[in-house]
């Protein structure tokens, strides 16, 4: 993957400049070179949004960090980076979890999938859109988190009543209050989910 | 929290439940710290709220989530399996669990939201032997088994033998939480779970009730209990337990019962609730159990 002149600079910054602060490209090109972590560090190799990385981190680093600060995906959001806002969600392996709350050494293997991963070029996944029909957001900051939860509700088939969708989302905060056209947008992206399944079917 | 304001740890994921137990006795012999971590939900927060900030020892933290023989549920008569490193969320979606143990899909609904639910483990819970885990609560309320193991060999206790004070157990510094059993209660049986907090779910039990009870002929056959947050450890009631246990369901008074519930329960005051306040709820949810049980 790695053009000649990226190989040439890496290996200028590898063994000159650059410490710990492990670009994907150096991580990808230490893969490359199957040198052996220095102590205290690991390769992590995972899948995010179906294409393999592999990072080098301290095995402190949250899944959150890694996507933020390593892999440039700054979708998913730091909110109390606690585990009690949801804005961080991410579906590891097809389930929600909160990405501050996992350590990014521990996704070895998986596959996590983000905000940034769910549109299929420029044609929006039905969640995406229906939060824009529905006007599901106002500031915005913990749709990611929200969408992402709720493609695992509807996927996981608990996207029901109001009742049961507004259970399987309550660990989605949102400050601005717009839970009513969340549920609403839930609700529509499964109607239109459900259609297309059944279409598919004839 | 930055990385620098976090103390400095080595992460290694042994292969095998017997490399787990080899490396925590090397560990435990030289009085090192090694952390068990599952879903880390408890140990992050842990970290955030309180990071050390003295440079003190570098821990080792020994990855278990992802450990076969921690893993899963099976059922073998009327006894249940449940390894340690079991989620929340297995738990809700296992289908001898939902018909035979109901408290338990209960109790996991509400421990925190579904992402929490992913992660969270029963083994994780009881192992940071909070007085606030609803999982040991229900535990409790099942008169589990816990079984731990380490290089020395199996050994299994009672939960209620399990707690030595708050935050403290009996579990030795090399030993591992393997996971529980339960006597799955009968056909019949009655299970109740009930979280009081400051939201129904996703935030912290001021006070939850876990019970189970088998009533034969009017007279109580089986009764467990485990209260959350009102002791230095989960509470297993046992005056309320003694009061009831084999006595006619219609000859147990409100009033008894109350005096039973004080004398079990020792709430403080915290960033959650008062003390007050649990004393009260603590004798509405046994009252509550006790008439929806005469109400069946």
């Amino acid at each position: 993957m790695a053009e000649p002149g990226d190989r040439r600079s890496f290996m200028k910054k590898a063994t000159g400049l650059l410490g710990l602060a492990a670009a994907p490209e150096l991580a990808l090109a230490a893969r490359e070179a199957q040198t052996a972590p220095p102590p205290g560090l690991h390769d992590v190799a995972l899948s995010v949004n179906g294409t393999k990385r592999t990072l080098r981190i301290d095995p402190r680093v949250t899944l959150l960090d890694a996507l933020r600060e390593r892999l440039d995906l700054t979708g998913a959001k730091k909110g109390c980076d606690h585990g009690a806002c949801g804005a961080c969600t991410v579906l590891v392996n097809g389930r929600r979890v909160n990405a501050c709350l996992t350590l990014a050494v521990t996704c070895r293997g998986k596959e996590v999938l983000t905000i940034e991963g769910l549109a299929q070029g420029d044609t929006l996944h039905p969640v995406q859109q229906a939060f824009l029909e529905d006007d599901a957001f106002q500031c915005g900051f913990c749709t990611p988190g929200q969408i992402l939860s709720a493609v695992a509700c509807i996927r996981e088939d608990r996207a029901g009543s109001d009742l049961e969708i507004r259970e399987a989302m309550s660990g989605n905060l949102c400050r601005c209050g717009a839970y009513p056209n969340i549920v609403a947008a839930v609700k529509r992206a499964r109607d239109a989910q459900a259609g297309r399944a059944q279409a598919g079917r004839k | 929290m930055s990385l620098p304001e976090l103390s400095l740890h080595g992460l290694e994921r042994p292969d095998s439940l017997g490399s787990v137990c080899e490396r925590l006795a090397e560990r435990a012999a030289r009085g090192e710290k090694t952390v068990l971590l599952a879903g880390g939900t408890d140990w992050f927060v842990e970290r955030h709220v309180a990071p050390a900030t003295d440079g003190s020892e570098a821990e080792l933290v020994l990855d278990v989530s992802r450990l076969p023989e921690l893993r899963g549920i099976s059922a073998s008569g009327d006894t249940l399996w449940i390894g340690a490193a079991t989620t929340y969320l297995e738990l809700r979606r296992h289908p001898v669990v939902a018909a035979r143990v109901p408290l338990l899909p209960a109790m996991s609904k509400d421990v925190g939201a579904v992402q929490i639910q992913a992660r969270g483990t029963l083994g994780g819970n009881l192992a940071t032997a909070s007085p606030a885990a609803d999982g040991v609560g229900a535990l409790a309320a099942l008169d589990a088994t816990v079984h731990l193991l380490s290089v020395r060999g199996p050994r299994s206790i009672a939960i209620s033998d399990y707690f030595t004070g708050y935050k403290r157990s009996v579990r030795a510094a090399d030993e591992v939480i393997t996971g529980f059993t339960v006597q799955m209660p009968g056909e019949g049986s009655f299970q109740y779970w009930r979280k009081v907090g400051t939201r129904l779910a996703q935030a912290i039990s001021k006070v939850a009730l876990a019970g189970v009870a088998e009533v034969s002929d009017g007279q109580v056959t089986r009764l467990g209990l485990g209260m959350v947050s009102v002791a230095p450890t989960t509470a297993f009631l046992p005056t309320v337990r003694a009061l009831a246990l084999r006595r006619p369901l219609d000859r147990i008074a409100d009033s008894a019962l109350d005096a039973a519930t004080q004398a079990d329960v020792s709430p403080i005051d915290d960033v959650r609730s008062t003390g007050d306040y649990r004393r009260h709820v603590s004798g509405a949810l046994v009252r509550e159990f006790f008439r929806t049980l005469r109400s069946r």
